[in-house]
């Protein structure tokens, strides 16, 4: 093949690629997650425990927060940054792309690590992300599962933002893409990673991508209710593109198995609407995290576990690597 | 109810090692640039100056 014909090719391929991250950012994910999410359910995986008022809250938090948090990552983008960073817009824009993508994967996934472990850890903050784990199934309809209060203050967002708007935008396309794909795939309930677990040869591959992105086994582990099987870490895990985190910080466990159940033990089936925006409102399920009068974090084991999580969880860790 | 001191300790130590991390992509990056001598940041110099004379 001649140079002239393969550098355009190349060049075509590139273009597709770009094409597809693009459409993926502005309609495509959402439409992924709903043709997952409705081959998940025929295939039964949610068990019957999707009832009514998981359902409403699952599909409000999927429609209302792509409603409020667009309009406002483009009014800090426009309207806020040119005030806050004066003159520096596209500053950055000589960074090359790969190094550009390599600053924003790390800013945003370590800043996103930090939220995350910190709304577990820190007492005061747990309610507003218990949300996400009082799902008792995991799939695509829980995902996007979050208080409203959590997905709008969700800081990485505004950190890439503020990238984007110094000149790293093109490349912020791509990791903010991939991000997407690997935490959607990571929550899904069908286990893609499986076949790495089983097959020999895959193994090496197994070593590498648990370690480096969050993936069915160990992200799943961080959605278990119990510590008791050996596989759950719901203190743990943290990790949403990159596990590396957990690993490098001592915060989560590879177990290369699946929890047999999900959500918290405690869970009362609050209401739809206190899980959507406590504080806003507030449960009636009495001795509830959400309610006016209740704890503010109802599982006392999760309290006393949190302070041995990292030294517990790396033996666990050193244990599976030995295995 | 508050945070364990434990735990308290530990999240200072792990955000202090963070810092470290999110500024490595840079200095690899500047690393990268002095091993290799490219000065990408010229190039853009170049093209704001270009568009100012011709305006």
């Amino acid at each position: 093949m001649p140079p002239r014909l393969f550098i355009i090719k190349i060049h075509i391929m590139l273009k597709i690629i770009e094409s597809i991250f693009h459409n993926l950012s502005v309609w495509g994910l959402p439409v992924l997650m709903i043709i997952v999410g409705i081959i998940e359910f025929s295939f039964g995986l949610y068990e019957k425990k999707w009832n009514r008022n998981e359902l409403i809250l699952d599909i409000t938090c999927f429609v209302i927060p792509r409603i409020i948090l667009q309009p406002l990552t483009v009014y800090f983008t426009l309207k806020l940054l040119p005030v806050i960073l004066p003159g520096l817009k596209g500053t950055f824009s000589w960074v090359p792309f790969w190094w550009a993508f390599f600053i924003i994967a790390v800013a945003d996934d370590l800043t996103q690590y930090w939220y995350h472990r910190l709304h577990h850890q820190v007492p005061f903050l747990w309610r507003f992300h218990r949300t996400h784990h009082s799902a008792p199934y995991m799939g695509m309809s829980m995902a996007s599962r979050q208080n409203v209060i959590y997905t709008i203050f969700f800081s990485q967002i505004y950190l890439t933002a503020a990238l984007v708007y110094l000149g790293l935008g093109y490349a912020a396309l791509f990791v903010t893409g991939i991000k997407s794909l690997i935490t959607l795939a990571a929550h899904s309930s069908i286990p893609w990673d499986k076949p790495f677990y089983k097959y020999k040869v895959l193994h090496p591959i197994a070593w590498v991508l648990e370690r480096l992105i969050s993936t069915p086994a160990t992200h799943h582990a961080h959605h278990a209710d119990s510590f008791d099987d050996g596989v759950g870490n719901y203190k743990g895990n943290f990790g949403n593109m990159f596990f590396i985190w957990d690993v490098i910080f001592k915060t989560g466990i590879i177990t290369r198995k699946y929890p047999q159940s999900f959500g918290l033990k405690h869970y009362k089936q609050e209401e739809w609407y206190a899980q959507f925006a406590w504080p806003l409102f507030k449960s009636r399920k009495e001795g509830s995290e959400l309610a006016a009068d209740g704890p503010m974090v109802g599982d006392e084991l999760q309290v006393n576990r949190s302070k041995s999580t990292g030294e517990e969880s790396y033996e666990t860790l050193q244990k599976a690597e030995l295995a | 109810m508050h945070l364990q001191k434990e735990a308290k300790q530990k999240i200072i130590r792990d955000i202090i090692v963070s810092l470290f991390l999110y500024t490595l992509p840079v200095i690899l990056m500047f690393l990268s640039f002095y091993i290799t001598g490219k000065k990408p940041w010229l190039n853009q110099q170049k093209k704001n100056a270009a568009t100012v004379v011709h305006h």
